[in-house]
């Protein structure tokens, strides 16, 4: 029997390289191999038994379930790991989806070349080859695969445009530079499935007559750049990246290119900037990056996810692609489900499905009792979704006229007890912190605009307030120089629109209806309910809490620091918060 | 070519060519601040946004390129909504003083630190010319002004305000012993204009009149001009000789007068009409104002400015030994101070609250009681009693201080049966004077008795009447306010006369949050205050109390000034753009991005605080120059320029080019001038040619009065010739 460990960034953070460690010592270190992102993030560990092709799926196992697996895999009794086998209800999270992207992740050993080859890997590559690049873009173009970073914009357009451009010299550029909180489909296909990213910008790159191809990845993603490294090696070694590949006369070199940590590098004419080792500053656009790229040479730059859908679309024709979707959104899309909700991991689903099968049908609901209360889609330059839109369908069009985009796929799943104020002020923060300081409108608006959302935290809305935040986010939509900026408003716009009663309440009646913001809240003790236990002084950390034994206790409010410790502490409910 | 529409004119431009460049060369200016040819396009201010039709997106006009048959509208509501909050936004993070406070508190709009500053270099001639755009009788301001510009001077808060307004009286006097300055006035316009009143409103408006280029005559009822300055204030304080000496000057400009001729007994507003094309009344108020208590008609109380008078014009009335004046204010003050010089021998000064109350000048209080006055402080005359109709005694009622009233200060209450009484044998009431209305009839008065003026257009019920200074709207006030509205007011005139309209709207200007200054690292250095004749001496005399600055005091008090108006003032991109938009920057007040710093080589002063990212400084070094002494720091709102690894400019590469300084639009950058003190000035700015190294260079020079103040490299030549400011300065003469 063989056994598979999912290593990618999550697994290992959860403890996978302690379990391999674990089962070397109980004897079974010659059945151990890994393999990358499951996507099932809420199970890992996550250790695969396979005996010949059956799969006994291991989940949230620790070092100490090590002797048990062992004895499972040396004698094929079951009985010993039962408690760990993964729930049928559970395996649906995986059985709903539709993997192209993610086809080979959590399947293959992204450490070895051969798994990827045994998959097909690099056939597509072969037959693109030996295609016309002007062939290459036309089943592109009738993939209808579009640009999975955020903005959707047609692939073989921007092919076609960087393959029109005059001059021998072009460059292909992989944007890996994933840094919208809570998104990490990037980092798990690198992780998990190098080689198709390779093979996919292969094709490109002959597809545009670009002879330099570069990944452009952040410098907090090591695994990711140690499996694209050693990705790059055995591609070399069998000549498919390098001079004359597969004898086809044409060729091509790769560069990675360790980002040093600035979101706004994930814009296009900023990742060129700081590729050519300038801070990163989006550059005016036009020209755009096809005219005047990467040393001014023609260049184009896709996403991590738009690539590594290529390789399958050339193997199985444009149509099969198509052939998934709505009217303007064609294939798959892979969502990064984190939050409020029971089953957070990677979600590939076709196009045209809804947010609600999404959440609930895969993502298996809310994690606690509270009920759902929106979705911040595409991170910081995403807008938020509320309840009654549950039903709005994954589609380009449809998402944006929420207010929200489809974005690069994250996904935050919020219930009641998020407030919708703090909930943009957290995005705005970030998207002030990371703005690269070039424009007025993002340098300055988005400061002034968190500034404001801060005051109505903490109570000090003035009348007037929302108003005054809608005619910045207008403006700054309107006259930021590139899409961080345009973007940074619409958590904040998405809030006001769908829940300008929440900011109303602040501002007005200084209150926190979700009861999240500190300075809004008081912790209160309704002395009926309150049967003197003591529990909550002594969890109290700044002795705030007085009262004697069997004796209803008393709060300080003067030195309360509304840490919340008494509430999660009181077993009779008799602590409110208000 | 290109053929597009702008503005809905019909262009042509060459293909290729932005649509700022096609705008610029049609005649219609976009603005812009990161915009220079200099360098590559960069596109962060975001102020050249034009609108396009059928483009959805706003276009940065600095690289859209033209189109055939393109629409664009450069001033669209959308263009200008983007370009106005673009401003707010930025001036919201502009931490910086266009204009000095002082400035701003002088009712007058005196440039303080213009003329202080050139004190402090002993430019005393370009000081003197300062003041004179504001003030036509410096030497007598000077000298009476209860200067608000110190109330304002920041020095305050180091350790005490600078002495603005003997510094003032100072430059004045060096100019009135010497050479005296005399501006040159317009072509003759032909207009006729009558000032009724010679007092410091009338004459101020008279002055500025006549420089415009109006024949302007004076009528006043007394036997010379000068008003409240000659009748009002005591000769120890202003002596006439020196108002007469400002007034000829005044008379030099060509301004006639007519003495001895009274509003309503030798004309009316009506004749002078008839003969002039605009009429200004300018009063005054003459008549002391009344405290409504019994016994005022007594024999022995007098009105505090008529008793003034009587003593300048030789005809002081008998006020015996014992002298009590009523009153807190500087009027006051005069009274018993002249009351102390006739010979009185013992001088009280009534006043209803305490010294920190009083409205008086504090060392006017001062001298007043090293002369001898005996205050009677929280007390107010009850009755003024008499015998045989001649007053005798007052009877005071004692006062406490309660709350606080509309004016922040205490309200005295009278302590109830608690009386007192002193023996006098005058009185002197000077607690405030009135318009004396028979003499206005024509005009139409408001509710407290003064004449209607408007509070920006000065005009009357009467087309082609103005009025302005004590005798209109709040009633009697100090002198430096009467001119502030002398000027103002002979702007709306020259306007009314040109048949234009008159510009009322205060231009935006930017002026740093008080609460947030920092003055810990400034040294504290004792105000100088000129030295006066002893008090024992003085109480005898009406010789001028005060000996004036000698020239060196005079330089070093003016060295204490913090410069807290910015240099660039004159010159600054920034600020011309800011107003040319209708805006409200704090709407989005917050947090400032830098700390307000002076970092200072021999020849660039650098001041984050002030900067607004347009970047042109870090891309003048690198693409122009290949220095790359500056670089951008930080991220976000804290992005900053600097030096790499913040280190000071002179462990760069930087050769001085000064082009970073000459490309930037607003005071965060700015080269020093020759001057030791550095003052924001209206210099001249040229552009000339050298020799240097047998090659013709370009250098642009800045002059003030004649004086060479800057030389700047201005092309390649000079840039890279290795010179250092004196080798410029030595190839320019001035």
């Amino acid at each position: 029997m063989r056994i598979v460990i999912g290593q990618g960034s999550c697994g290992i953070a959860a403890g996978a390289e302690k379990v391999r460690a674990a089962l070397a010592d109980a004897g079974v270190a010659e059945n151990v191999s890994i393999t990358g992102c499951i996507g099932m993030c809420w199970l890992e560990p996550i250790v695969d038994v396979y005996d010949g092709d059956a799969l006994t799926r291991l989940v949230r196992v620790s070092e100490s379930d090590a002797p048990a697996i062992a004895e499972f895999v040396k004698t094929g009794d079951k009985s010993a790991v039962e408690g760990l086998v993964v729930s049928d209800e559970d395996s649906e999270f995986l059985t709903k989806q539709t993997r192209i992207a993610l086809r080979n992740c959590g399947v293959i050993n992204p450490e070895k070349i051969e798994e990827y080859m045994e998959k097909d890997g690099y056939s597509a590559l072969k037959k693109a080859l030996a295609m016309s690049p002007e062939e290459v873009i036309e089943i592109i173009k009738t993939s209808g695969l579009a640009g999975r970073g955020g903005a959707g914009f047609p692939t073989w357009f921007k092919w076609n445009a960087a393959r029109q451009s005059a001059g021998d010299e072009k460059y292909l550029i992989c944007n890996a530079d994933e840094g919208d909180p809570g998104a990490f489909m990037d980092r798990a296909v690198i992780e998990s499935d190098p080689h198709n990213l390779i093979e996919g910008m292969l094709i490109g790159a002959y597809a545009i007559g670009a002879k330099h191809a570069v990944v452009y990845v952040r410098a907090e993603y090591p695994l990711a750049i140690k499996r694209l490294k050693n990705a790059l090696a055995q591609a070399k070694e069998k000549g498919i990246i390098g001079d004359n590949i597969f004898g086809s006369g044409f060729s091509c070199d790769f560069m990675i290119k360790a980002g040093a940590g600035a979101f706004v590098c994930g814009e296009e004419t900023a990742l060129i900037e700081s590729l050519e080792g300038h801070r990163g500053m989006p550059r005016l656009k036009p020209p755009f990056p096809a005219q005047s790229g990467f040393w001014r040479k023609p260049s184009n730059i896709n996403n991590v996810e738009t690539f590594a859908n290529v390789a399958w679309i050339i193997n199985n024709g444009g149509e099969a692609f198509a052939a998934m979707g709505t009217e303007g959104s064609k294939g798959t899309k892979v969502f990064a489900v984190t939050g409020k909700v029971k089953r957070s991991g990677l979600v590939e689903i076709p196009m045209g499905k809804t947010l609600r099968d999404v959440i609930f049908d895969i993502g298996g609901g809310m994690k606690t009792d509270k009920p759902f209360k929106a979705v911040q889609m595409g991170g910081p330059s995403g807008g938020c979704i509320p309840a009654e839109l549950i039903d709005t369908v994954i589609d380009y069009k449809a998402l944006g006229a929420t207010g929200a985009i489809m974005g690069s796929g994250g996904m935050v799943v919020m219930d009641e007890s998020t407030c919708m104020v703090g909930m943009a002020k957290f995005f705005l923060d970030f998207t002030a912190k990371e703005s690269c300081g070039k424009c007025i409108h993002c340098r300055i608006g988005t400061k002034r605009m968190l500034e404001m959302l801060d005051r109505i935290t903490k109570g000090e809305g003035k009348d007037g307030d929302v108003e005054l935040l809608e005619e910045l986010c207008y403006s700054i939509k309107d006259g930021a120089l590139c899409g961080l900026g345009q973007t940074a408003p619409n958590p904040v716009l998405t809030t006001i629109k769908y829940f300008r009663n929440e900011y109303e309440a602040h501002i007005k009646d200084k209150k926190c209806p979700a009861g999240e913001c500190s300075d809004l809240i008081e912790y209160k003790i309704i002395a009926d309910k309150c049967r003197g236990c003591t529990l909550c002084a002594r969890n109290c950390p700044v002795n705030a809490i007085s009262g004697t034994v069997k004796n209803p206790h008393v709060i300080d409010t003067e030195k309360c620091i509304k840490c919340g410790k008494c509430y999660q502490s009181c077993k009779f409910g008799a602590i409110v918060k208000e | 070519m290109i053929n597009l529409t702008i503005n809905g004119k019909k262009i042509t431009a060459p293909e290729g060519s932005t649509i700022l460049e096609a705008a610029r060369a049609n005649g219609i200016d976009i603005p812009t601040l990161c915009y220079d040819k200099a360098v590559e396009i960069y596109g962060a201010c975001g102020l050249c946004v034009v609108e396009a039709e059928g483009i959805p997106k706003l276009l940065r006009s600095c690289s859209a390129k033209v189109m055939e048959g393109m629409v664009v509208n450069t001033e669209s509501e959308r263009v200008v909504q983007s370009r106005k909050i673009a401003m707010e936004l930025l001036m919201s993070a502009h931490d910086g003083d266009c204009v000095a406070p002082c400035q701003l508190n002088c009712p007058a709009h005196t440039d303080c630190q213009g003329y202080v500053g050139m004190i402090a270099n002993g430019e005393f001639d370009s000081a003197l010319k300062i003041i004179k755009n504001n003030i036509p009788l410096p030497a007598s301001i000077g000298r009476v002004c209860p200067h608000p510009c110190e109330k304002a001077c920041r020095r305050k808060n180091v350790e005490e305000p600078i002495n603005i307004a003997q510094l003032k009286a100072f430059a004045a006097d060096v100019d009135l012993n010497g050479d005296s300055y005399v501006p040159e006035c317009k072509e003759p316009t032909g207009k006729k204009v009558a000032v009724i009143g010679a007092g410091p409103a009338g004459l101020s408006a008279a002055y500025y009149l006549t420089v415009m280029g109006h024949s302007v005559t004076v009528y006043d009822m007394m036997d010379k001009a000068g008003g409240m300055l000659r009748y009002g204030i005591p000769q120890y304080r202003l002596p006439k000789e020196v108002l007469d000496k400002e007034i000829s000057i005044i008379e030099k400009t060509g301004v006639k007068f007519v003495y001895n001729s009274k509003l309503g007994r030798d004309f009316t507003i009506e004749s002078l009409k008839a003969e002039n094309d605009a009429v200004i009344v300018a009063v005054g108020a003459w008549k002391s104002s009344s405290m409504r208590t019994p016994g005022e008609e007594l024999d022995g109380v007098y009105g505090g400015i008529d008793f003034l008078r009587g003593v300048i014009k030789g005809n002081a009335p008998d006020i015996g030994e014992k002298v009590a004046i009523c009153g807190g204010g500087n009027t006051a003050m005069d009274a018993c101070r002249t009351a102390v010089r006739l010979g009185a021998k013992e001088v009280y000064v009534v006043y209803r609250r305490t010294r920190n109350e009083m409205p008086a000048d504090k060392l006017e209080i001062d001298e007043a009681e090293e002369e001898g006055v005996i205050y009677k402080f929280l007390t107010n005359p009850l009755s003024f009693n008499g015998e045989n109709g001649k007053v005798k005694s007052i009877t005071l009622q004692v006062m406490e201080l309660g709350e606080p009233d509309a004016s922040g200060r205490r309200r005295p209450v009278p302590v109830e049966g608690k009386t007192e009484e002193i023996a006098v044998d005058s009185v002197i009431l000077a607690i405030g004077q009135k318009l004396v209305q028979g003499d206005v009839s024509e005009l139409k008065l408001n509710e407290r008795g003064n004449i209607e003026a408007d509070p920006d257009f000065f005009n009357t019920s009467i087309d082609g009447v103005f009025a302005i200074g004590d005798a209109t709207n709040r009633g009697a006030s100090i002198a430096i306010e009467a001119i502030g509205e002398a000027d103002r007011c002979a702007r709306a005139v020259d306007a009314y006369l040109n048949g234009q309209a008159f510009d009322t709207r205060v231009p935006y200007i930017s002026k740093r949050d008080e609460s947030t200054i920092d003055y810990s690292d400034r040294e504290k250095q004792s105000r100088i205050t000129p030295k006066v004749l002893p008090a024992d001496v003085r109480n005898k005399s009406f010789d001028e109390v005060s000996l004036g600055f000698t020239e060196d005091e005079a330089k070093a008090e003016a060295s204490r000034c913090l410069e807290c108006g910015c240099r660039e003032y004159y010159k600054c991109k920034l600020l011309n753009v800011a107003q040319r938009y209708d805006i409200d920057p704090d709407r989005f007040k917050g947090e400032m991005p830098q700390k307000y710093t002076r970092d200072e080589n021999a020849f660039i002063e650098r001041n984050p605080a002030k900067c607004i990212l347009c970047g042109l400084c870090v891309r003048s070094c690198r693409e122009v120059m290949d220095i790359h002494a500056l670089g951008l720091m930080g991220r976000g709102f804290k992005t900053e320029p600097s030096p790499a690894f913040a280190l000071p400019l002179d462990q760069t590469k930087c050769n001085n080019c000064g082009l970073c300084v000459q490309l930037c639009p607003t005071g965060a950058l700015t080269e020093r001038s020759s001057l030791k003190k550095q003052v924001p000035l209206d210099e001249n700015c040229t552009e000339e040619f050298v020799e240097i190294g047998g090659k013709k260079a370009r250098v642009l020079v800045s002059r003030y009065n004649g004086k060479v103040l800057r030389v700047i490299p201005g092309d390649e030549v000079s840039r890279n010739a290795g010179l250092s400011r004196e080798e410029l300065f030595g190839l320019i003469k001035d």
